[in-house]
């Protein structure tokens, strides 16, 4: 039987390459064989993981959830970033706007992420409408961009800032990592756009492997993974293009909102 | 130093609008675990320093309500990007060569790649004398163009003219290599010992004048510069070959500039002209500093690795096979020195010419005797290896 670990992962961007080179070189040379397959898009990455094509998806928390819902939640999760724990979707608004509250919304343009982004779009507004926001009632602007990637390359949220800082929407969902580290950056200017509401934490991306996973790849793999240091310099490379300080254990919880916002 | 408690004033400065300027800093003095209470009037810092905190992996313990419209944020100190502090005091016995190009003594953060350095070891590498060798050196630096009275030099007769330039240029070919081997070393040399990488580019700059006066002498007249021999090229070839410093160090600066010393005395002793014997004396005066870090290296490195004498012994060995079959000083230089020495071609003074030039060469071995000495080698080592020295003199 193979015992090379075939993992799956989504090519948003060029650096996924350099990523999971990096990575399948360091498993590789601390014993866990490993290769990797791109996917163009999520859709894709779940089928195959279904179909027994990889043996592990690197998953968007979408992608999770639903390899979850056709395991029938007998799907293995293997491992998280530290990041994708207690990620919040954020309301940003134009100071000018007259937002105050949530129920200013009512009446306003608000401009939101891809349809499959959960932290730009999904997220947002499903709790826009638990705190009784009548999404009726408010003017929302898409940004689709980047389908199948799940809001990974961060396009949709930086059309949601441009339209902000344009004057094109009054109001915007986006990610809160994205909101900080454009306010870090300098990017943003506070007399123009604030916050208005942090949505409550949720998870975000996931390694999910079906039940059938060999014992040997599933040691292996979270052997491997849990091992990368950030003081080592190659791993801190590889940990910093990946967003992530430390590999975390799998943990269910995180989801419940999604879950709840696909059923709506 | 580092504290576990510290309180920052921010205003109403947000997240994006300057409040990372006072937060960051205030963490880095803190301990991992430290806690900073952060004062803020803005109401945006509650919702986004919770955020930022998640992306840099610090704790957001939460808010309280300070009075006056001001809420106080605590916030713990994540245990990444935890820095070394580096002692400042004195070089470190081993270097790290993760800390890169980072000034000694500063806080390095982890995660930085390996860099290529090999020269490690302080007792190996950085004398205590070098800082103050420094300060010399750029005390005593001059210019080629201002400082030699290159108008006094008088039309002399063309013998002692081409045995002027082909001292010269004899001069500048072996300088040429005192500029080029200590460039071999620098880029090695890891920059907590930056004191020693110093001292080696005041040293090259010395060089670089030096062969600049060599020259513009050697030209005086617009002749081209005169003869390099083989022996002078192989010579100096082998001395490129060297790759341990302290070997270097030896035959270079000890051996070679050692030797250059005496040579430089002599070309200013019996300089035709003004112009000539003020760039010998000055090119004697830089010559001794670097021979005086070349004695300091080695005598430290020895101090700390008793086999390193029968490898300098040997290096000196191998060069000496290296250049076997070479038969004494080559011969241009020997004829140029000789007329140079007798201040002209007349028999007579050719006769005192050349016994000074003997007398240059017992004198030269006498001056390597007493550094070797003074370096800690035996009088009977001394003696050996001095007579193993390359008849080029460098």
């Amino acid at each position: 039987m193979n015992e090379t670990i075939l993992l799956g992962a989504v090519a948003y961007d060029p650096k996924v390459v350099t990523i999971w080179e990096g990575i399948r070189d360091y498993f590789n040379e601390s014993g866990t064989p490993m290769d990797f397959a791109l996917f163009s898009n999520y859709e894709r990455q779940v089928e195959s993981l279904l179909a027994g094509h990889v043996d592990i998806a690197w998953n968007t928390p979408l992608a999770h959830v639903r390899v979850k819902q056709r395991t029938n939640g007998a799907s293995l999760s293997l491992g998280m970033r530290d990041s994708d724990r207690d990620f919040h979707a954020k309301i940003v608004v134009r100071t000018d706007a007259g937002i105050a509250s949530l129920a200013d919304l009512h009446g306003k343009r608000l401009a939101v992420g891809s349809r499959d982004s959960t932290q730009a779009r999904i997220l947002p507004l499903h709790f826009l409408r638990q705190e009784g926001v009548d999404l009726a009632r408010v003017q929302v602007i898409p940004f689709d961009t980047d389908l199948g990637k799940h809001g990974d390359t961060g396009t949709s949220e930086l059309d949601v800032l441009r339209a902000l800082a344009d004057g094109r929407a009054d109001a915007g969902a986006i990610g809160d990592l994205i909101w900080v580290l454009e306010q870090a950056a300098g990017h943003i200017d506070p007399a123009r756009i604030e916050v208005l509401y942090t949505t409550p934490g949720f998870d975000h991306c996931m390694f999910d492997a079906l039940p059938s996973l060999s014992a040997t790849k599933r040691e292996g793999f979270t052997r491997s993974l849990f091992a990368m240091r950030w003081d080592d310099p190659t791993h801190r490379r590889l940990l910093e293009l990946e967003g992530l300080h430390e590999w975390m254990p799998p943990r269910e919880e995180g989801y419940e909102s999604l879950i709840a916002a696909l059923a709506e | 130093m580092t504290a576990a408690a510290i309180a920052v004033d921010g205003g109403d400065l947000s997240i994006g609008g300057g409040l990372l300027a006072l937060l960051r800093p205030a963490l880095t003095l803190l301990e991992p675990d430290g806690v900073l209470a952060v004062l803020s009037r803005s109401g945006s810092v509650a919702a986004d320093l919770a955020s930022w905190c998640r992306a840099e992996r610090h704790e957001y313990l939460g808010a309280e309500d300070a009075g006056n419209g001001t809420t106080r944020h605590l916030v713990k100190r994540g245990r990444f990007g935890v820095q070394r502090a580096g002692s400042f005091d004195e070089l470190p016995e081993r270097a790290d060569a993760r800390t890169g190009f980072a000034p000694h003594g500063s806080v390095v953060e982890a995660g930085g790649p390996r860099y290529p350095f090999n020269l490690l070891e302080r007792d190996r590498v950085a004398p205590p004398e070098v800082a103050e060798l420094y300060e010399q050196a750029v005390a005593g630096q001059w210019s080629a163009l201002r400082d030699i009275p290159w108008s006094t030099i008088p039309q002399h007769e063309p013998a002692l003219e081409l045995a002027v330039r082909q001292v010269m240029t004899f001069l500048a070919e072996n300088e040429l290599s005192a500029l080029y081997v200590p460039s071999r070393f620098i880029a090695r040399l890891h920059p907590a010992y930056v004191g020693v990488a110093m001292f080696l580019a005041t040293q090259m700059q010395d060089e670089s004048r030096h062969i600049d006066v060599f020259l513009r002498r050697a030209n005086a007249t617009g002749a081209p510069p005169a003869i390099s021999s083989a022996t002078t090229s192989r010579s100096l070839h082998s001395l490129l070959e060297v790759d341990d410093f302290a070997e270097a160090s030896f035959l270079l600066s000890v051996l070679g500039e050692g030797t250059f010393l005496d040579l430089l005395a002599f070309v200013e002793r019996f300089a035709p002209d003004e112009a000539t014997a003020e760039l010998a004396r000055r090119a004697r005066i830089d010559e001794a500093r670097h021979v005086h870090f070349g004695l300091a290296h080695v005598r430290h490195a020895l101090a700390h690795d008793e086999t390193l004498y029968s490898r300098l012994e040997a290096s000196v060995r191998r060069r000496a096979s290296t250049l076997a079959g070479t038969s004494g000083v080559p011969a241009p230089v020997q004829d140029a020195l000789t007329i140079y020495a007798a201040g002209g071609s007349e028999p007579r003074r050719v006769a005192a010419g050349h016994d000074a030039f003997r007398e240059l060469l017992v004198t030269m071995h006498e001056g390597r005797i007493r550094r070797l000495r003074s370096a800690g080698f035996t009088a009977e080592q001394a003696a050996m290896i001095s007579d193993l020295h390359t008849p080029n003199f460098m």
